[in-house]
């Protein structure tokens, strides 16, 4: 009896020891990864139907503190779908692809004209793709944006991720996405989501982020350039650090916003939707100025720059209106304060291009920004 | 027994006694007689404090003016014991008894000396506030010292005799209003079942009351801290004191216990959370750190940040083993220095860590044997082995870290969960003398020092 049991605990020793031997399908070292920092899709140039996809690979070296800039290794290839061609690209290399730490989505800009289910909907089902991976725009095609490598970049970091969600860089010019948000936006009715665009200079030694495009159902687009985007971003991000430039008779101030407070309310007629009160209040300072401006007089500049900014918001909704497309999400928040059985958004949709809008802008100024 | 007063004749018990006990030559057997009176004393030498001998028995017996005076002189010592069977007496007789025949009548006094009873340094748990002596080797001295610290009548010695070979005396410490009465009792009967042939010290009496051989947790308590065993004592529980021995044994010990300096109560609120605070986590870092460095490297990248991740794997390039090789190496690298450093004396052991620690630690991450990121690990669990309080969970944690790291090992990140939960579980089903093992007891300080366990 003792002598079996000897045995048999022999046996379980032998194998659990033996075990070790094995590594588990799961069990890979780190070094034996490669770690994809950002994905890049374009329209396939070969085949007729498909996409070409981009893999921007960061490639740990040594020294990383005697390093001067970060080395990268790009792998492309061509495909039906998305997964298709990052199954091929698996085999380009000697080590596993390791897609956890994926933050970026960068999206040729054509392709948002199409069908975006066909490609997005990869990225929703691969468990190791992160949701909060940011998703961008990319101008002239993803791939050139993939192979920018910014003289700022320091080693062992990625300047993709730095620029949005204020990670690195906070600035009201760079409108976030995430990937979540970005598919949310999309099929929501009522909603549509705006990604930023991604350029680069002549040399490909800079990454840009100041535009954004608003992307809308049945490949419905419009982009929004640089003073848009601002006024966007600071109503529906709340984004901070906002500066804005007030002309009058020879008088030039740049506001520097602080804290923005928005808020909309759609009044009905008839049952019908017939307008949207936008509420905006600003709180900052003057932050620059070519004359020398009074203490006494802020009121006044307030109200310069009241009349300034409320045109520039009523030029933006009444673009967003003129195309269709809505950001601000007017249409969802209609739909969500009225019986579903009533079809709200059909109402809307009808009620949608001749809406009127009523922007009531107040800024609170308070300080010219000097010291007296 | 009857001897004859007359004759100059050893009585019989004595004789025999004297017998039995050679050939030691540290035996002594002397008759003291003077105009008629007569008187015989046996005893040990090297047991027996010779000086209070003749101060207290010899010295009388030729100032008392009858032999009946002296005789209940002697029978109305304090110090005087009850008579029993021979073995007993034996025993006695060589823990620094001495044997007076005065006519018929037999005295059993006790009047030892014990060289090695001086109250000692506190070396194992030091703190800056508190007590700076601890316990002594001599159980009287001990007990001295927790009867001058806690003046209350409920306080009980209650001493006995080890059953093994060296018939050491020990002494159960508790206040019998306090006391928790089933730890107590069981206390008695594993005492009473006790059979080991031969026990050296507190801490291996620690272990056999345990009633688990193979125990990787204590069940009680080695302390020399004076307050600790007060603080114990107020609390309800029992303190076995073992006579040459410095330390003392706590019961029934819980895990929190373990991770408990006193030095906590002597500092500010503030102060004492921030370092119970420390321990914990540093308890949670030498357990988990090591299976955490393999789960994370090398099933789940992910966690992470992405700049670490390059920077590990960019530290591993060129490292031959897989993480787990690597990181089981490295421990045992680091037991190999912790061991060597406790064994060595002061002098040398400075030489140990610094060979050991710096050169091979640098040298192994030049020769790309492992990485960076391990001998930081491998560094910071073993500094952080160091906070835990009490030495002997220290022990057990040392312990637990290759078990985590052999489920991590198979399992990843889930092992290590799993591995967590496995001794989570494994503690709660532990048990120390009825209490359980982890047992919360979140009391203020004034309840618990004020009821204590009924």
């Amino acid at each position: 009896m003792g002598k079996a049991s000897r045995m048999k605990r022999c046996i379980l020793v032998l194998v659990l020891l033996s075990s070790t031997i094995l590594s588990a399908c799961a069990f890979k070292d780190i070094d034996r990864r490669l770690f994809v920092s950002v994905i890049g899709i374009d329209p396939a140039e070969k085949l007729d139907k498909g996409f070409k996809v981009t893999l921007k690979i960061a490639i740990p070296f040594g020294a990383i503190k005697q390093a001067s800039s970060p080395t990268f290794a790009y792998l492309s290839e061509e495909g039906e779908t998305v997964g298709e061609a990052i199954r091929i690209l698996e085999t380009h290399v000697d080590k596993v692809l390791e897609f956890g730490h994926m933050k970026t989505i960068v999206v040729n800009e054509e392709l948002l004209k199409g069908d975006l289910q066909e490609f997005m909907n990869y990225f929703v089902r691969r468990g190791d793709l992160q949701m909060i991976s940011y998703v961008t725009a990319a101008r002239p095609s993803a791939e050139t944006i993939l192979k920018v490598e910014p003289n700022t970049e320091a080693p062992a970091s990625i300047s993709f991720f730095n620029f949005f969600g204020g990670t690195g860089t906070e600035s009201p010019f760079i409108v976030t996405c995430y990937l979540f948000e970005f598919r949310r936006d999309y099929f929501s009715k009522g909603i549509d989501p705006v990604l930023p665009i991604m350029e680069t200079n002549e040399d490909k030694s800079e990454l840009i982020v100041n535009k954004s495009i608003v992307v809308g159902e049945k490949g419905k687009t419009l982009e929004l350039d640089s003073i848009l985007t601002k006024q966007y971003n600071s109503l529906v991000h709340n984004a901070s650090g906002f500066s804005y430039k007030v002309k009058e008779d020879g008088l030039q101030l740049l506001l520097n916003i602080d804290k923005i407070d928005t808020k909309f309310k759609i009044l009905s007629d008839d049952g019908r939707p017939s307008k949207v009160v936008l509420t905006i209040n600003k709180v900052g300072f003057i932050g620059e100025s070519n004359k020398p401006l009074s203490p006494k007089k802020l009121p006044y500049y307030s109200n310069l720059a009241e009349h300034a900014l409320k045109s520039k918001v009523h030029e933006l909704v009444m673009k967003l209106q003129k195309e269709q497309l809505d950001p601000f999400g007017f249409g969802l928040r209609y739909r969500t304060m009225r019986l579903h059985s009533s079809d709200p958004y059909k109402l809307w949709e009808e009620a949608y291009p001749d809406i009127e809008f009523d922007v009531v802008m107040k800024i609170h100024l308070k300080s010219t920004g000097v010291t007296e | 027994m009857e001897s004859s007063s007359e004759n100059q004749q050893t009585p019989e018990l004595l004789f025999r006694l004297a017998q039995q006990l050679s050939p030691t030559k540290d035996i002594v057997q002397t008759t003291l007689h003077v105009e008629g009176k007569q008187a015989y004393i046996l005893y040990l030498k090297s047991a027996v404090d010779e000086t209070v001998l003749h101060k207290t028995v010899v010295k009388p017996f030729y100032e008392t003016a009858s032999i009946d005076i002296y005789s209940s002189y002697l029978d109305s010592a304090p110090n005087k014991k009850e008579l029993a069977d021979d073995h007993s007496l034996l025993i006695d007789l060589t823990r620094g008894h001495v044997l007076v025949a005065v006519q018929e009548h037999y005295f059993l006094l006790e009047i030892r000396h014990v060289g090695f009873d001086e109250v000692q340094q506190i070396t194992l748990e030091p703190t800056i506030h508190g007590a700076q002596l601890g316990l002594s080797e001599s159980i009287e001295v001990s007990m001295n010292v927790i009867r001058q610290r806690y003046h209350q009548p409920s306080l009980v010695f209650d001493t006995m005799q080890l059953k093994d070979q060296s018939n050491r005396e020990i002494a159960l410490v508790f206040d019998k209003v306090l006391v928790n009465p089933r730890a107590l009792q069981l206390i008695k009967k594993r005492l009473k079942n006790l059979d080991f042939p031969l026990i050296l010290s507190s801490g291996d009496l620690q272990l056999y009351l345990n009633g688990n051989k193979k125990s990787l947790f204590p069940s009680c308590m080695l302390t020399e801290r004076p307050d600790r065993l007060i603080y114990n004592i107020s609390s309800g529980k029992i303190i076995i004191l073992v006579d040459g021995s410095p330390h003392a044994v706590i019961a029934p010990a819980v895990f929190f216990d373990f991770m408990i300096s006193m030095e906590d109560l002597y500092h500010g609120y503030w102060i004492s959370l921030l370092t119970l605070f420390l321990r914990y986590s540093g308890l949670f870092a030498c357990i988990a750190l090591p299976a955490l460095y393999v789960g994370v490297t090398s099933y789940t990248p992910d966690v992470f940040r992405t700049e670490l991740a390059l920077t590990v794997a960019a530290s591993r390039i060129g490292v031959p083993y897989p993480s787990y090789i690597e990181v089981f190496f490295m421990l045992i690298f680091i037991e190999f220095l912790t061991e060597a450093s406790i064994r060595l004396p002061t002098a040398i052991s400075a030489t140990a860590t610094t060979v050991g620690g710096l050169i091979l630690g640098t040298a192994a991450v030049e020769a790309a044997l492992t990485s960076n990121i391990m001998i930081i690990v491998v560094s910071l669990v073993a500094v952080s082995t160091f906070v835990i309080p009490i030495n002997e969970l220290g022990f057990a944690v040392r312990g637990l870290r290759f078990i985590l790291l052999l489920y991590t090992t198979f399992f990843g990140l889930t092992g290590l969960a799993i591995g967590l939960l496995g001794i989570v579980l494994f503690l709660a089903n532990k048990e120390s003398f009825g209490v359980a093992y982890l047992k919360f007891g979140w009391k203020n300080r004034k309840k618990e020092l004020g009821i204590g366990e009924k």
